[in-house]
């Protein structure tokens, strides 16, 4: 395995016209989201559209809490199909494996950036979660399994599955030499090294699944186990977050397969049959998160008590109808042209790409229709109904949080393989 | 020891709002928190109409849904049946908040200070005051209390955290009765020990058909109600207010 040549592949340590700008509108929206935090460490969460339930007539829960489902829900989906992949063998896949692992490690990253912005006190947060941890919380398990275990699991299995680029890098003579050397920590490229390394991340591929199952019901379960919350309550939520997980992240990750694919030129390594595989796979989580969906709202409409009904008004023709809608619609689209082209044997990436941009739309709205219509329209109590809408504050906290997902995954793949490579 | 509740006579009560008022003041608590707060309602059609009124404290459940959901143990159970917030230890994630029915607690979405029951803005006011806006600092409120000794009296305490009603726990361990129930001109509100049986709130539990918010949510309220019915969806609030902050 001859040095060929002295430049590493995908781009690492280039810095064109285009990645600069893009690098630049990332980092505008990512100040801006610290600007916009700012203001809240300095005023307090007055900034924010949240108020309290009852005679406040508000949503404590708001955006934050909405993103924060949102960004764990997609980060399933990059470790699950990196570990399908390494688990069944799906060779002709590999090329999407590093990628979808940076997904998660980023989205889980932004997902607990996103606790820190909700809570009040942020800072005491750090030591209370971790000091007086009370495992009977769903908290609890969101943080340690969701969010750090996860977070821990992922960093893991990318740091393993790259360690063979990092040794091959490593011998190219250049800047990052050293951290290639550090990660590669002694690896050799000997047939028994690979085998060794081949075993380990197969059984960890197999201890992350069921630790996806958990991590995603947990989250689940902060919603699913409150009886006081009409809309909440129910056995549902568990597995309806683990295929909404599923239908957010494989959209995620079909968009960003598709980007890279045109930045780099990879029409060969990321061929149709990627695609097809990632196509029919979210075609199932989403036929199964609309099941779901319909069976729950079936079981309301046909039956509810008087706050599920109240809720259930607002949702289908209230205030929140038109983020409802919205939501069905982008769901039920991608669901027709999933079943068209799987019916049909062609795929196409634009429609694939248009899918995955419409499933994450309905992910968005579905998750704040979880997280807030319950607290305003499904009181117990007679109190007045509420209203929620976010602020500036909010909204450019989120942004900043979805411009330094941006920035980290550029900022990686500068410094990184983002794809498996063959040889330097 | 005594395990204390609260009896409120709905055919007693007038509406009046005493309560709520000497809440704030004994509690200190921030402009817009009512952690005592009465219902006005009216039910049945013109002309056939009447109104009726619901206090509303925290209802110290014992089967209690914040405390479950508490992911540091800062909402936690007395020994005596106060639900209790320990301020200190709040990291201000609200889950307590949403995991509750009743909507009795209040977040501090800002710095309490120079925020409280009276409006500082007010001409007439700074007559008198001048240039003071300082309220009266009660310094019971800081104390830490029972024997896990944990401050968790008094609102206002600092920004982020959440407070809700504490049964006046700083008044309970002097030996008084909560400020609502101490200034109730109709004596509506009682307050004792459940567990006494010769106690006044044991007794009239026992003369009176009585019922709890919310039995069927499985919360074990260690509030009762006697007198009038639990609101149901035929019942109007008269005034909907919604409080500012």
């Amino acid at each position: 395995m001859a040095v060929q040549t002295q430049k590493l592949p995908y781009g690492i340590g280039r810095i064109s016209g285009g990645w600069l700008l893009a690098l630049l509108v990332a980092l505008v929206f990512t100040v801006f989201g610290g600007y916009a935090y700012a203001q809240q460490l300095i005023y307090g969460e007055v900034v924010t559209g949240m108020r309290d339930i009852g005679t406040m007539a508000g949503a404590p829960w708001g955006l934050y809490i909405a993103f924060v489902v949102y960004f764990e829900g997609v980060s399933f989906a990059g470790i699950a199909v990196a570990a399908l992949i390494r688990l069944l063998d799906l060779d002709h896949l590999k090329p999407i494996a590093r990628m979808a692992q940076v997904m998660t490690v980023i989205a889980l990253i932004l997902g607990g950036l996103g606790v820190i912005a909700d809570v009040g006190k942020p800072g005491r947060a750090f030591i209370n979660l971790l000091k007086y941890a009370r495992p009977g919380s769903p908290f609890f398990g969101t943080l340690t399994i969701a969010i750090l275990g996860f977070l821990f699991g992922a960093l893991v299995y990318l740091y393993l599955d790259g360690r063979r680029d990092a040794a091959l890098l490593a011998k190219v003579p250049g800047k990052f030499q050293g951290f290639y050397r550090w990660w590669a920590a002694g690896y050799q490229d000997t047939p028994e090294a690979r085998e060794r390394h081949e075993r380990a991340s197969f059984w960890l591929a197999l201890a992350i699944i069921p630790l996806l199952v958990v991590a995603h019901s947990t989250l689940g379960f902060v919603f699913g186990l409150q009886v006081g919350r009409p809309g909440w309550f129910g056995t549902l939520q568990a597995p309806g977050f683990l295929a909404m997980a599923g239908v957010s992240g494989l959209g995620h990750l079909i968009v960003l397969a598709a980007i890279l694919r045109k930045v780099y030129g990879l029409e060969e390594q990321i061929d149709i049959a990627v695609f097809r595989w990632l196509s029919n796979l979210l075609l199932i989580f989403t036929a199964v998160y609309v099941y779901f969906m319909v069976v729950e709202w079936l079981t309301s409409v046909y039956s509810a008590n008087t706050a599920e009904a109240q809720l259930l008004n607002a949702l289908l023709r209230g205030e929140y109808a038109w983020i409802f809608w919205l939501s069905v619609v982008s769901l039920l689209i991608p669901l027709v042209l999933l079943i068209g082209q799987f019916a049909t044997g062609k795929y196409r990436i634009g429609w694939l790409v248009f899918s995955g941009v419409l499933v994450n739309v309905a992910a968005i709205g579905k998750r704040f229709l979880v997280v807030v219509p319950s607290q305003t329209h499904g009181s117990l109590m007679p109190y007045v109904i509420g209203s929620y809408s976010p602020t500036w504050v909010e909204i450019g906290v989120v942004l900043g949080l979805m411009g330094l997902g941006a920035l980290l995954f550029m900022l990686f793949a500068k410094v990184f393989p983002i794809m498996e490579v063959e040889e330097v | 020891m005594a395990r204390y509740g609260m009896v409120i006579d709905l055919d007693k009560c007038t509406g009046c709002r005493a309560c709520m008022v000497a809440c704030k003041v004994e509690n200190n608590t921030p402009q817009g928190h009512f952690w005592m707060y009465v219902f006005r309602f009216e039910e049945g059609e013109y002309p056939n109409t009447r109104t009726w009124f619901m206090p509303r404290p925290c209802m110290h459940c014992d089967n209690a849904p914040c405390v479950k959901v508490c992911p540091v143990g800062a909402r936690y159970k007395r020994l005596d049946g106060l639900t209790a917030t320990d301020f200190d230890r709040c990291i201000g994630c609200r889950y307590c908040e949403v995991a509750c029915p009743y909507g009795v607690n209040y977040f501090n979405w800002k710095k309490p200070e120079g925020n409280y029951y009276l409006d500082w803005d007010d001409p007439d006011l700074a007559e008198i005051v001048g240039d003071e806006k300082v309220v009266y600092a009660n310094p019971d409120l800081d104390k830490a209390y029972g024997p896990e000794k944990r401050r968790i009296a008094g609102g206002g305490q600092a920004k982020g955290v959440m407070e809700k009603c504490t049964f006046c726990v700083h008044r309970l361990e002097k030996g008084l009765q909560p400020a609502c129930a101490a200034i109730c001109p109709t004596q509506a509100i009682k307050f004792g020990d459940l567990d006494d049986p010769e106690s006044e709130v044991s007794q009239l539990l026992r003369e009176k058909p009585h019922f709890r918010l919310l039995e069927e949510a499985g919360t074990s309220p260690r509030v009762f109600y006697i007198g009038q019915h639990a609101p149901n969806p035929s019942v109007r609030q008269i005034e909907e207010i919604t409080v500012k902050v």
